[in-house]
């Protein structure tokens, strides 16, 4: 099979991007590069790039969704064409779960973060560092005899708390010293691990909003997060449980590696930290290799990709609330 | 809710393809086959103009002085179409159009015939009539049937959704 067009197009460079009859092109000192729109789904703006309305008005018609990044990468908002899937019954339903069944679902995504940093971390107990066991064993044995119990959405935030904040402490024991994290910052973040954990969690998050754009659920009803608080916070439950499996895969692989060092890939001023150009560069094709990988899907008798099964897991949480089948997010040991 | 020729169809097809499409769950993916029959059908009405009628809710894709004509990329589901077409054929004689109906595949697959004619007669009106108190009670439970997991379902634009 000849490998398809890209659906995800990052532009980096500064330059002008318009339409030109029904195709892309953008434009820079180097020249004009045309982009295919056939199977393109979304675009990232990463750096300072013009637009104008015409374009807008053309994407919306392709039903592109658009992120856009500031010179730092921070993420600055989507551009979400007219919804293409919109259903109000959907909506009603989705709003219904939120209000009378909310703790069952969000104990998913709860259980299914600390079952998927298993998954991750297991691969260095088995390569020889014991040292991690017994949080492999907390993560195993005592979280999932935790979760049926909890009554409240803040308890089990606190529970959430616990298990990420147990997984930035195993940083030092696999990853090299000038990674390690003391505790985890954002906005802005203070040293080369946070900068790479917010810019991964973000690509993570802005890759989730394309993924439930496609589907009629309404981003800004939530499960986990607080419904209000930001305003897709859906993307926010939906990328949790793909966030060790993705994200922080991603993380051990480039530094590791030493394909990203703080030497060379950090831009440090002030009091924050931030990943520069080059290691951007790095980091994002590390993160689509991982999202574009495919395995067998076991019921569906297919290969997807994560990203697919990202998109899977919101046709999951749309069937649970329309038709009441089970709702477990994706698990890493359910690959087959 | 208004019952469309389509949903008539899909009550045939897929009885879960046609809740969900009547609930305006539409098609999840751009599914090719869904494209190729637009695009056949945008090409087969170019310049004519007694093509797609459109009378509360039906699209009649042909209309001559004799026929409904109901035209379909492939011979897939013939009973499908065959039900879509006489629920057209029962529409328009209520607007006192009396018309026999014809369906016209573009590939045939299942049959030697390219097209099929038929007629709302004795025996088909009743029953068409049984069938749409049949879609109106089912389009109004809360839920779709379950999955079926058929060999049809493999070429579904539903197949993530029903399957997962």
């Amino acid at each position: 099979m000849a490998k398809s067009a890209p659906t995800t197009r990052y532009i980096r460079t500064p330059g002008t991007l318009g339409r030109e009859d029904n195709s892309l092109t953008f434009r820079n000192e180097k020249g004009i590069t045309h982009i295919p729109i056939n199977s393109l789904k979304e675009l990232y703006l990463l750096n300072e790039i013009s637009l104008n309305s015409k374009l807008f008005t053309f994407l919306s018609m392709a039903n592109i969704t658009v992120h856009f990044f500031d010179y730092y990468g921070q993420f600055r908002g989507t551009f979400y064409p007219k919804e293409a899937r919109v259903s109000g019954k959907v909506m009603l339903l989705q709003a219904k779960a939120c209000l009378e069944n909310r703790l069952p679902i969000a104990v998913a995504f709860v259980g299914a973060i600390a079952a998927n940093i298993h998954e991750v971390l297991y691969h260095y107990f088995k390569h020889g560092n014991k040292e991690i066991k017994p949080y492999l064993d907390w993560l195993k044995k005592e979280v999932p005899d935790l979760l049926p119990k909890i009554k409240k959405v803040p308890t089990l935030l606190s529970l959430e708390g616990e298990i990420w904040r147990r997984f930035y402490e195993t940083f030092q024991l696999i990853l090299p010293e000038d990674f390690v994290m003391n505790h985890r910052v954002k906005r802005p973040p203070d040293n080369p691990i946070n900068a790479l954990v917010s810019f991964g969690n973000t690509i993570l998050y802005t890759k989730t909003i394309s993924q439930i754009y496609h589907t009629h659920l309404d981003q800004t009803i939530s499960f986990l997060h607080e419904p209000s608080d930001r305003r897709f916070s859906l993307s926010l439950d939906l990328s949790e449980a793909f966030k060790p499996l993705i994200v922080f895969r991603t993380i051990f692989e480039v530094v590791n590696n030493r394909r990203i060092q703080v030497s060379k890939h950090f831009d440090k001023k002030y009091n924050y930290c931030l990943l520069n150009e080059p290691g951007r560069d790095v980091f994002i094709t590390a993160m689509e290799e991982r999202l574009q990988q495919v395995f067998d899907h076991g019921t569906m008798k297919r290969k997807i990709s994560y990203l697919t099964a990202i998109k899977y897991d919101a046709y999951k949480l749309k069937k649970h609330v329309v038709e009441g089948t089970p709702f477990t997010p994706f698990l890493e040991k359910d690959r087959r | 809710m208004r019952i469309t020729g389509t949903i008539v169809n899909y009550y045939i097809h897929c009885k879960r393809q046609c809740w969900l499409f009547a609930h305006k769950m539409n098609f999840e993916d751009d599914s090719e086959d869904v494209r190729t029959g637009r695009i056949l059908h945008e090409i087969r009405s170019e310049g004519r103009n007694n093509t797609e009628i459109q009378i509360e809710g039906i699209k009649v894709d042909k209309m001559t002085e004799e026929y409904v004509v109901e035209l379909k990329k492939s011979d897939a589901d013939v009973e499908a179409t065959k039900w879509q077409t006489l629920y057209y054929l029962y529409i328009l004689k209520q607007k006192g159009l009396d018309r026999k109906g014809r369906l016209e595949f573009i590939e045939r697959n299942k049959q030697n015939h390219r097209t099929v004619e038929l007629e709302l007669d004795k025996r088909t009106e009743p029953e068409l009539i049984r069938l749409l108190d049949d879609i109106e009670v089912y389009l109004q439970q809360d839920k779709p049937v379950p999955a079926i997991y058929a060999k049809k379902c493999e070429r579904c634009a539903y197949y993530a959704y029903c399957y997962i």
